[in-house]
C-alpha cells in the first residue's frame, strides 16, 4: 500500500473512533436504560443539554473539566425528568422522551440567544485541546465498566431483572421504580458526557443541531447492538465509521454529492435496524410501566 | 397427614375483616382467617371466589380496602399460580435475587450455585443451578419460584394453585415437600380448587364463595361432597347429556406440526364432526396454545388444517379475553363487531352499519345475560365473567359451523361459567362442532363427546362414549400409560 | 397524586402549564409577562393580517397533526412528519416549476404530488417495519435526516432554479398558485383542505371498516391480529397515509405560501405537530382547535420576537413541555406488541 493510502487509512481510523465516542456514549446510556425496562427516546436531548451545559460551564470558568462534569450533570438532570415520568406519573415513554428532546434541544436554542446574544452558534470556549483522547479511550472503559456492572454485580442483576419482570423484582423485596429511576439518571449521564464531547471535545463550541441525530442514531446501535454493552459500542463505531468516511471521501469521489454522504450515517441506521437477521429480543418489560 | 393436635400451634398469620373490590366486583367481602404453625390450611373456592386476591393480601402484595393483616412479625413467603419469574435469568439468579451473596464488588456467583444447590437439596427439589428459567418445563419453574420463596424461610408460606401446572407423579413429590414444611413448623396456606388434594394432605379447610368465607371444616371430619356443595352452594351441576352425532366430519386435522420446544405440537390429527363436542383434556403446557393458534391460522404449521365446506362459518373463543379477544376501551357495540367487521350483515360497502351493530350487542347482551348498565359503556367496566360472555356471545352469534373454544370459562363465576357451558351445548345440540381446550378435567368430562389427551404436544389418547374413564385419562395427561 | 396527574395532564391543564412556562421564558428574557402577552396576542390576533397569518401558521400545523394522528391511532409513532412533509413541499414545487403549470387545476395537482411523494417517504418507514420489524421511531427520524439531504441535494443541483441565488426551485407559476382565502394574505383554501382532511379523516376512523381495523390494530394489537386485521398490511398503509397527509401539507406551504421549494420552508412544523396532535387527543376535530392554539404560538411567537424580544425558540420549549404533561394522558397501548427498540 502506498504512503498515501496507510495515511489515509490512518486518518480514517482516528476519525472513527473520534466520531463513535459521542455515539459509544449515549448508546451505553441507552442499553442500560433499556435494559432496566425504561425506553430512553429523549438521548438526543440529553445529548444536546449536555454539550450546550459543557460549553457554558467552560465558558465561564474557563476549565473544560468543569464544562465536562456541567455536560453529566446537565444528561443526569434530563435523565431525572424522564425516569420521574416514567415511573411516578407513567406516562408513555415514547412520548415523554420526545418532549424531553424538544425541551432539551428548544431550550438550548433559546438559551443560547439569551446568554450570548447570538442565534445558532455559542463564541468559543475553552476546549479539551489535545486531551480530547482521554474522553475517547473513556468511552471504551465505560463500556467496560457497564458490562461489568451489568453482569457481575448485584445492582446490575437486579436492574436486568426490573427489565424482564418488575414484578419478580419486587416480590425479592426491592424496588424495582427506584432502580429504573437510577438506570434512567445513569443513561442521561452518560448521554451528557457524549454531547459534552461533542461541543468542547471535537470541537470548542455549541452550534443549534449539532447532535444531528446522534441519540437516535444510538438507539440504533442499541439495538444492532443486541442491548449488551459491547455489542452497542461495535455498533456505535459501525456507524461512527461512516460518519467518518463521509469526511474522508470529501471530495474525493466526484459523482457522490456531500449531501448523499451526509445522508450515510442515517441510512446505514436504517439498514441495521432492518436488516437484522434471527430473533431479536429487547428486554420483555422495556417501555411498560411498572 | 395432618399435624398432630398435641402440638403447639401458634397463630402465626391474622387476617381480620378484610374486604377488597375492585371495579365491578367485591373479591373479598369480610374475611377473618388464621394460620397456624405446623398446619396446611386448604383455602378452596370456585374460580373467581376470592382466593387468589385473598393470598395476595396476606403476602402484602395488595393492600385492602378495609381490615387489617397482622403477621405477628413473621415473615410471609408467596408462589404465585403465575410465577413471577425472570426467564432469561438463571435459576441461582431468580432464586437469590435481591440477596446475593458477594465477594468485594461483584456477585459470588460459586457461593450462590452452591447455596442453591443446597437449599434444593434439603427440600429434595434437585435442579440445575445454571440452567435458564425460559428454557426449564413448567413444573421445573415452580420449584424455582419455590426455593426463592424458600430461601427466604418465610414461616408462612403461601401457595396459590401450585399443582395446576403439574403433572400427577410431580404433584406426589410437591406434597411431600409441603408437608415436610408444615412439620417443621411453618403454617402453610394453599390455595385450590382440587378437593382430591385438600382431603388427602389439608389439616383445615376454608371454602370461599362470592369473596366470603361460607364454611370451615376439620379436614378430617368432612368429605369432598359436603367441601363441594359449600363451594357452590348447592349440588354439582349435572353433566349434559351426550349427543347424537352425525358421521358428517367438519373439520380436520392430520400430522399437524407446529411450533418450537417445550410447546410444540407433533403429529397431531384429529377429527371434529358436526354436532359433537370433541374435548383436548391435558395440563397447561403440553401444547394447547400452540394448537389453538395453529388452528386460528396464527402460527404456521405443516400437515393439514381443513373444513370440510371451505367456506364454513367459524370462529374462535380466545384464552385470554382481555389481550386477544375484547379492546376493553371499546364499547360492547363495537366490540361485538370485532372479528366480524367484514360480514355482509355488519359492513355496508366500506362503512360499518351501526344499527345491525348495535342490534348484534343487544342480541348478545339478551341470549347471555351480560350485565352492563349499557351498550355503550367500556368493556373494561365489565365484571370477568360478564366480558366472557361478551366474547363467547359474539363467537356464537352467526351460527358457526365450527368453533374452537379455548378456555372458554377461565377465572368466572359459577353463574357464568354454567351458562357459557350450555350455551355451547346448545351450539352442538343445532349441530356445530366444537372443539373445547380445557385444563379442567371437570369442565371437559361435564361437555365432551369425546375427550383426546393431549401430552407433551401429541395425542396420548382418546376416549368416548362410555370409555370415557378419569382415572385414564388423568394417567395419560401425567404421561403414564392408560 | 391521581387527581393531581389528571387535572395536570388533560388539555386544559397544558395550556395553562404553557401560559404559565411563557410568563416564566418572558421574565428569563427581562420582559414583563404582560408585554410579552400582549405582544403575542397582538401578534397573532390584531389584526386581518395578523389572524390571516396565524390561520397559515394553523394550516401549516393541521396537516402533518393530522397525519401523526392516523398513525399513533394505528399505534405507530410517527415522527417523521417533518421529513414526510418536507418530500410533500419537494415533490410540488418541482411538478410546479417543471410540468404542472400547462395542467388545468395546476395548484391541486401540486397538492397530489404532495400526497404522493409525503406518501411514499412514510410507505418506507412502514415498509421496514411491516417487513422487518425495524422500529418506525428510529426510522422515521432518520428519514427525517434522509429527507433533508435528498431535498439539499436536489434543490442545489438538478431542480435548482436558474433565475434564484439560493438554493431552491424556481418560482413557481402564478397558475399554479393555491387561490388565496383573503387577499392581500399569505392564507391560501388550504386551510379549508386542510379542515375538510380533519373531518374525513374523523369519519373515516369513526365510521368505515378500515379505520374501525385501524384502531383495533392501535388499541388492541393482538386481539386485532386474531380478529381478522392484516397487521403488516395496516402498518404499511396506515404509515403511508400518515406521511401522505404530512406531504399534503407540505405541498400546501409550497403552492399557497411560499409558492417556491427550498429546504428551510417548515421550521419545524412536523415536530410541532406532535404536540398539536397530543393536545387534540388523537381526534381529528379536536386537533383543529389545537393547531389553532399552536398557530398563535407560531404566529405570536415572531412578534413577541420582534416587539418585546422574547425569543422564538421559548415557544420550543414550551411545547415540549406540553408533550412531556400530555404524556400522562393516553398511554398509547401498543407497547406489547411493539417493534424493538
Amino acid at each position: 500500500m502506498s504512503a498515501a493510502g496507510a495515511s489515509l487509512l490512518a486518518t480514517l481510523a482516528a476519525l472513527t473512533l473520534v466520531k463513535s465516542t459521542p455515539i459509544i456514549y449515549a448508546a451505553l446510556g441507552g442499553v442500560v436504560s433499556e435494559r432496566s425496562g425504561i425506553i430512553n427516546i429523549g438521548l438526543e436531548g440529553m445529548m444536546a443539554g449536555g454539550a450546550f451545559t459543557a460549553v457554558v460551564f467552560s465558558g465561564l470558568t474557563g476549565a473544560p473539566v468543569i464544562g465536562v462534569l456541567a455536560g453529566i450533570a446537565a444528561g443526569a438532570l434530563l435523565g431525572l425528568v424522564l425516569g420521574v415520568a416514567a415511573t411516578v406519573f407513567k406516562v408513555d415513554q415514547i412520548v415523554a422522551g420526545t418532549g424531553i428532546n424538544l425541551v432539551a434541544l428548544g431550550g438550548a436554542a433559546y438559551a443560547l440567544t439569551l446568554l450570548y446574544d447570538q442565534p445558532g452558534a455559542s463564541p468559543q470556549v475553552n476546549a479539551l485541546g489535545s486531551n480530547y483522547w482521554i474522553l475517547v479511550a473513556a468511552a471504551f472503559a465505560c463500556a467496560l465498566l457497564l458490562h461489568a456492572v451489568l453482569y457481575y454485580t448485584p445492582w446490575g442483576l437486579r436492574v436486568r431483572a426490573c427489565g424482564e419482570n418488575p414484578r419478580a423484582v419486587y416480590d425479592a423485596g426491592l424496588r424495582p421504580l427506584r432502580l429504573r429511576l437510577y438506570a434512567v439518571i445513569l443513561s442521561g449521564a452518560l448521554a451528557g458526557l457524549g454531547g459534552a464531547f461533542l461541543s468542547i471535545g471535537e470541537v470548542n463550541i455549541y452550534s443549534d443541531g449539532m447532535t444531528a441525530g446522534r441519540g437516535f442514531i444510538a438507539l440504533a446501535a442499541v439495538i444492532f447492538g443486541r442491548w449488551t454493552p459491547w455489542g452497542a459500542t461495535g455498533a456505535a463505531i459501525f456507524f461512527g465509521f461512516f460518519e467518518a468516511l463521509q469526511y474522508v471521501l470529501q471530495g474525493r469521489i466526484a459523482w457522490l454529492p456531500s449531501d448523499a454522504m451526509q445522508a450515510i450515517p442515517y441510512v446505514a441506521a436504517l439498514v441495521a435496524i432492518a436488516g437484522l437477521v434471527g430473533k431479536v429480543r429487547a428486554p420483555a418489560a422495556d417501555g411498560i410501566p411498572y | 397427614m395432618e399435624a398432630g393436635s398435641n402440638l403447639n400451634r401458634d397463630v402465626l398469620l391474622s387476617l381480620r375483616g378484610i374486604c377488597k373490590a375492585f371495579p365491578g366486583v367485591r373479591a373479598v367481602d369480610g374475611v377473618d382467617l388464621d394460620l397456624h404453625s405446623h398446619e396446611i390450611h386448604a383455602l378452596v373456592g370456585e374460580n373467581g371466589a376470592g382466593k387468589s386476591t385473598l393470598a395476595s393480601i396476606a403476602f402484602g402484595a395488595l393492600r385492602p380496602d378495609s381490615g387489617a393483616v397482622d403477621t405477628h412479625g413473621n415473615s410471609v413467603g408467596l408462589v404465585h399460580q403465575h410465577f413471577q419469574l425472570v426467564g432469561r435469568l438463571t435459576v441461582w439468579q431468580n432464586v437469590l435475587l435481591g440477596r446475593e451473596p458477594r465477594s468485594g464488588w461483584r456477585i459470588d456467583a460459586r457461593a450462590a450455585r452452591q447455596r442453591v444447590v443446597q437449599l434444593a437439596r434439603e427440600n429434595a427439589l434437585d435442579i440445575d443451578p445454571d440452567a435458564y428459567v425460559d428454557e426449564l418445563p413448567i413444573g421445573m419453574q415452580q420449584r424455582v419460584e419455590l426455593l426463592r420463596e424458600l430461601e427466604r424461610e418465610p414461616a408462612v408460606l403461601l401457595l396459590d394453585e401450585p399443582t395446576a401446572a403439574l403433572a400427577p407423579a410431580e404433584i406426589e413429590g410437591f406434597f411431600q415437600t409441603i408437608v415436610r414444611l408444615a412439620e417443621h413448623g411453618r403454617a402453610i396456606l394453599i390455595v385450590t380448587h382440587k378437593l382430591q388434594e385438600v382431603i388427602a394432605y389439608s389439616g383445615r379447610v376454608s371454602v370461599m364463595r362470592h369473596g366470603k368465607i361460607v364454611g370451615r371444616f376439620a379436614t378430617a371430619q368432612t368429605s369432598v361432597e359436603e367441601i363441594a356443595r359449600a363451594m357452590v352452594g348447592g349440588n354439582l351441576p349435572t353433566v349434559a347429556a351426550r349427543a347424537q352425532v352425525a358421521p358428517a366430519p367438519c373439520f380436520r386435522m392430520e400430522r399437524v406440526r407446529a411450533g418450537t420446544g417445550s410447546s410444540a405440537v407433533h403429529d397431531v390429527s384429529l377429527e371434529v364432526r358436526a354436532g359433537e363436542i370433541v374435548g383436548i383434556a391435558g395440563v397447561e403446557g403440553n401444547g394447547q396454545s400452540t394448537l389453538a393458534d395453529a388452528i386460528a391460522g396464527m402460527v404456521p404449521f405443516s400437515g393439514t388444517i381443513a373444513f370440510a365446506q371451505e367456506h364454513a362459518r367459524r370462529s374462535v373463543i380466545p384464552q385470554d379475553r382481555h389481550r386477544e379477544g375484547l379492546v376493553l376501551a371499546w364499547s360492547l357495540v363495537e366490540n361485538a363487531v370485532l372479528g366480524r367487521q367484514r360480514l355482509p350483515r355488519v359492513r355496508r360497502g366500506a362503512i360499518v352499519d351501526r344499527d345491525a351493530a348495535r342490534a348484534d350487542a343487544q342480541r348478545i347482551v339478551e341470549r347471555f345475560d351480560v350485565r352492563a348498565s349499557s351498550l355503550d359503556v367500556a368493556a373494561r367496566t365489565l365484571s370477568g365473567g360478564n366480558q366472557q360472555k361478551l366474547l363467547v356471545g359474539r363467537a356464537l352469534l352467526d351460527d358457526p359451523q365450527f368453533v374452537l373454544a379455548y378456555q372458554p370459562t377461565r377465572g368466572i363465576d359459577v353463574g357464568a361459567s354454567a351458562l357459557v357451558q350450555s350455551r355451547l351445548v346448545e351450539a352442538r345440540n343445532a349441530g356445530a362442532a366444537i372443539l373445547l381446550i380445557s385444563f379442567d378435567l371437570d369442565e371437559i368430562l361435564a361437555l365432551a363427546d369425546r375427550v383426546l389427551v393431549l401430552y407433551r404436544g401429541a395425542i396420548a389418547g382418546e376416549f368416548s362414549g362410555d370409555a370415557i374413564d378419569r382415572a385414564r385419562i388423568g394417567r395419560l395427561m401425567a404421561g403414564a400409560a392408560a | 397524586m391521581n387527581a393531581l396527574r389528571s387535572a395536570l395532564a388533560g388539555p386544559a391543564g397544558a395550556i395553562l402549564l404553557a401560559f404559565f412556562l411563557a410568563a416564566c421564558a418572558m421574565l428569563l428574557a427581562g420582559v414583563s409577562p404582560a408585554d410579552g402577552f400582549e405582544a403575542l396576542f397582538i401578534g397573532s390576533l390584531g389584526g386581518r393580517q395578523q389572524i390571516a397569518e396565524t390561520l397559515v401558521q394553523t394550516t401549516a400545523l393541521l396537516f402533518p397533526a393530522l397525519g401523526i394522528c392516523l398513525a399513533f391511532r394505528a399505534g405507530l409513532f410517527n415522527i417523521g412528519a417533518e421529513g414526510q412533509l418536507l418530500i410533500g413541499g419537494l415533490a410540488a414545487g418541482a411538478a410546479g416549476a417543471h410540468f404542472a403549470a400547462a395542467t388545468p387545476l395546476a395548484a391541486f395537482v401540486l397538492l397530489a404530488c404532495g400526497f404522493v411523494g409525503g406518501g411514499f417517504w412514510g410507505a418506507i418507514a412502514g415498509w421496514l417495519r411491516a417487513q422487518f420489524n425495524a422500529n418506525e421511531v428510529i426510522s422515521t427520524l432518520m428519514l427525517n435526516f434522509v429527507a433533508f439531504n435528498v431535498a439539499s441535494y436536489l434543490v442545489s443541483g438538478p431542480l435548482k432554479s436558474p433565475a434564484a441565488t439560493g438554493a431552491e426551485t424556481a418560482p413557481l407559476p402564478t397558475s399554479s398558485w393555491l387561490p388565496l382565502l383573503l387577499p392581500d394574505t399569505r392564507l391560501s383554501i388550504g386551510l379549508l383542505i386542510a379542515l375538510l382532511a380533519a373531518f374525513v379523516l374523523r369519519w373515516v376512523l369513526s365510521r368505515t371498516v378500515f379505520g374501525f381495523e385501524l384502531r383495533a390494530a392501535g388499541d388492541a394489537p393482538e386481539a386485532a391480529r386474531r380478529n381478522g386485521v392484516n397487521m403488516p398490511r395496516m402498518t404499511l398503509l396506515a404509515l403511508t397515509l400518515s406521511g401522505a397527509i404530512a406531504g399534503l401539507g407540505g405541498a400546501s406551504i409550497v403552492a399557497g405560501v411560499l409558492h417556491r421549494f427550498n429546504t428551510q420552508m417548515s421550521p419545524g412544523y412536523g415536530y410541532t405537530a406532535i404536540a398539536v396532535a397530543l393536545v387534540g387527543d388523537l381526534n381529528p376535530l379536536w386537533i383543529c382547535v389545537a393547531a389553532f392554539g399552536f398557530g398563535i404560538l407560531e404566529a405570536g411567537g415572531l412578534a413577541m420576537q420582534a416587539l418585546a424580544d422574547v425569543p422564538k425558540d421559548a415557544i420550543h420549549v414550551i411545547e415540549g413541555l406540553i408533550i412531556l404533561v400530555l404524556a400522562a394522558r393516553r398511554y398509547i397501548a401498543t407497547r406489547t406488541q411493539a417493534a424493538p427498540i
